[in-house]
């Protein structure tokens, strides 16, 4: 071996049976694969059934060797100030994160995992305003009892900055959603299920491209041109797709619950991989409610939290992964306080939004106009003015979504029409606010204006709200510092 | 344009006037690529069939239009549009020239204070000053201020940020 420093893995190791694990997901070895490839290439593999066997014994050796050098060489600490994390398999990497950076602490167990007790630790350090997956400490490896001390440890000892209602030192458990399974038959509806299965359907395909010629068995081609076959096959495509939604919705969330531990919030979930989940309450600053076309429908929607420097806060923030609209609401209530019903925006806002919408319809339509006088080219115009006409209800859906509202501790903006997102933010998150005029909203008395927060996507904008209303609403929803904006 | 849909108040100051003549520099420099491109357009396209004769002049109008507006009217637009202010509490900017945005960062939320000064900018003696906060989009510019004046108000904000600074967050 080459290494000239002998390794001094200070603290805690992890359990040596992530060896194991690492070595039968080629977690380390993954990296040398191009480079194996590489190597196989030039050197030429024909030799047959041994060079095969010799293949896989070399690949699972050189596997096997990395993940025990790489256990090896990790070690962490949970100091008092900070948590310590020292590993790499040839250069030496000691990565220091003070305490009062910790944002949120992840526990997930993959299936692998799960049959040899282990967890892994994802800490996850303040990403401020660079963000990125840096910030991110990994803990791969140990023992679940271990990984739900770190867990508690790491977040109930920060400089406690608790609510009146949340006493720390005794930890009480409150449930605060439960994932009723009856929930999973929303997941046809919302589209990022509906992908899984189509995830799913194109890796199989790739698997059978790859698959060698000898094992594909000869099917006969089905006449494509037989109407019998086209509707069976979309049939079958969509209760593929159906079914595809609600398995993988229930593979991600099954038995999802999230509870109040104290000053944190614990979600905890998955069938295969089991994920737990803290987040700090006090660093919370708000939620979102987010209802996607299909969702509406049923009266479904999701809620997130808005958390303070945490990174992948999309997966992270979840606190209710779908579910029933009223649970929903009832859920973002207990943790930011409502503020109200929400103001409808003037009807200018509503010609805009129509406009907007019914615009590249109408382009399209006289382009095909022209073009139809001089090429003969009458679809375009066609499709032009479907365009055009389904453009109304388009706008009709997204002005229905504008709205806004203030309370006295929090203030709520919504918009979008196909995922409607409604966040409500507590007066303390701003830390910022822009208003944005163009051209057109100048002309008919409309702003926008953007609730910068240092959470989820960073800024919350309410669209085409009245002009004249923009002060009071800003002076209403943050610091006496607002008024800077009011008109003299 | 009636002055009653204007949404929020003008901050007070206005940008160094050298900032007009940085600007029509680089409107120039940006018509002149346009120009160049245009030429190539003509000298290389071929006329021939489909819409290419209507390109044929359309693309040198479009590109002297824009070389007019970019040097000869954009930078005094905006430099007429362009505010800034820092009060007692905040930082307070109007940028933009059709479209207008106001931007208001409280200096209790403030993080860092950067003044960069890019290779056009030290012919002009001018400096850029960017506010930034906790939040990705809740950063304050403020563009072609003087050297001084913008390392006066970077070192400002900065001190004062430190005194008054809550979380940040």
């Amino acid at each position: 071996m080459t290494v000239e420093a002998p390794p001094v893995p200070t603290g805690r190791r992890t359990s040596p049976l992530i060896v194991l694990v690492h070595t039968v997901t080629f977690r380390q070895a993954r990296s040398f694969v191009p480079a194996a490839l590489g190597i196989g290439a030039a050197v030429g593999v024909n030799g047959g059934r041994w060079a095969v066997v010799a293949m896989v014994v070399a690949v699972t050796l050189v596997s096997l060797g990395t993940a025990a050098l790489s256990w090896w060489r990790f070690g962490y600490v949970d100091g008092p100030r900070a948590v310590v994390v020292t590993r790499g398999l040839l250069s030496r990497s000691v990565r220091t994160v003070p305490n009062d950076r910790i944002r949120g602490v992840e526990v997930e167990a993959p299936a692998l995992h799960r049959v040899l007790g282990l967890v892994r630790v994802r800490i996850d350090a303040a990403a401020g305003a660079v963000g990125g997956k840096e910030e991110e400490l990994v803990v791969d490896g140990v023992r679940r009892a271990e990984g739900d001390r770190l867990r508690g440890v790491l977040l109930n000892r920060q400089p406690a900055a608790v609510d009146d209602a949340a006493p720390a030192a005794a930890p009480v458990e409150e449930e605060f959603a439960r994932f009723d399974n009856r929930w999973l038959l929303y997941a046809p509806l919302v589209g990022s299920y509906l992908v899984l299965p189509l995830a799913a359907v194109g890796a199989l395909f790739r698997l059978a491209d790859e698959l060698p010629d000898s094992l594909t068995p000869d099917l006969p081609g089905p006449d494509a041109l037989d109407g019998r076959v086209v509707v069976t096959a979309l049939g079958a495509a969509v209760v593929v797709l159906v079914a595809g939604a609600v398995v993988g919705a229930a593979v991600v969330n099954w038995g999802f619950r999230l509870t109040r531990r104290g000053g944190s919030l614990l979600a905890v979930r998955g069938l295969i991989t089991r994920r737990h989940t803290e987040l700090e309450i006090d660093r919370i600053r708000g939620v979102t409610l987010a209802e996607g076309l299909g969702m509406r429908l049923v009266r479904a929607a999701r809620v997130s939290a808005l958390v303070t420097g945490l990174g992948d806060a999309a997966r992270r923030g979840q606190l209710l992964p779908l579910g029933p609209r009223e649970e929903a609401v009832a859920l973002g209530r207990r943790l930011v306080d409502d503020p109200g019903p929400l103001v409808r925006h003037p009807p200018a806002a509503r010609r805009r939004r129509l406009v907007r919408a019914v615009l590249p319809g109408v382009v399209v339509a006289v382009a095909g106009v022209v073009l139809t006088a001089t090429d003969g080219w009458w679809w375009l115009a066609a499709s032009g003015l479907v365009l055009a006409v389904l453009g109304v209800p388009l706008g009709r859906g997204r002005y229905a979504s504008l709205g806004h509202a203030t309370g006295p501790t929090s203030f709520s903006v919504r918009e979008g029409w196909l995922t409607r997102e409604q966040a409500v933010l507590q007066r303390r998150a701003v830390v910022g606010w822009r208003v944005r005029q163009s051209f057109f909203q100048r002309r008919a008395g409309l702003a926008t204006v953007v609730a910068c927060v240092g959470a989820g996507s960073g800024g919350y904008a309410a669209a085409d709200m009245a002009a004249d209303e923009v002060p009071e609403f800003t002076a209403a929803a943050s610091g006496r510092w607002a008024q800077t904006l009011a008109p003299t | 344009m009636t002055t009653a849909h204007v949404p929020v108040r003008e901050p007070a100051w206005q940008l160094s006037r050298s900032a007009i003549w940085l600007w029509v520099t680089e409107g120039f420099l940006g018509a002149l690529v346009a120009g160049v491109a245009a030429t190539l357009f003509t000298l290389f396209v071929p006329d021939e069939g489909g819409p290419l004769p209507v390109l044929r002049w359309a693309v040198p109008a479009l590109a002297g239009t824009y070389a007019v507006v970019a040097v000869g009217v954009r930078p005094f637009f905006r430099y007429r549009v362009h505010r800034w202010e820092v009060t007692g509490e905040a930082v307070y900017t109007l940028t933009g020239w059709l479209t207008r945005t106001w931007t208001l960062v409280p200096v209790a939320r403030i993080q860092t204070v950067d003044v960069t000064r890019g290779v056009l900018q030290q012919l002009f003696g001018l400096s850029s000053v960017a506010v930034l906060t906790a939040s990705s989009q809740g950063t304050v510019r403020v563009p072609h201020l003087e050297t001084a004046v913008a390392e006066r108000m970077a070192e400002d904000l900065a001190r004062r940020a430190e005194q008054v600074r809550d979380e940040a967050t």
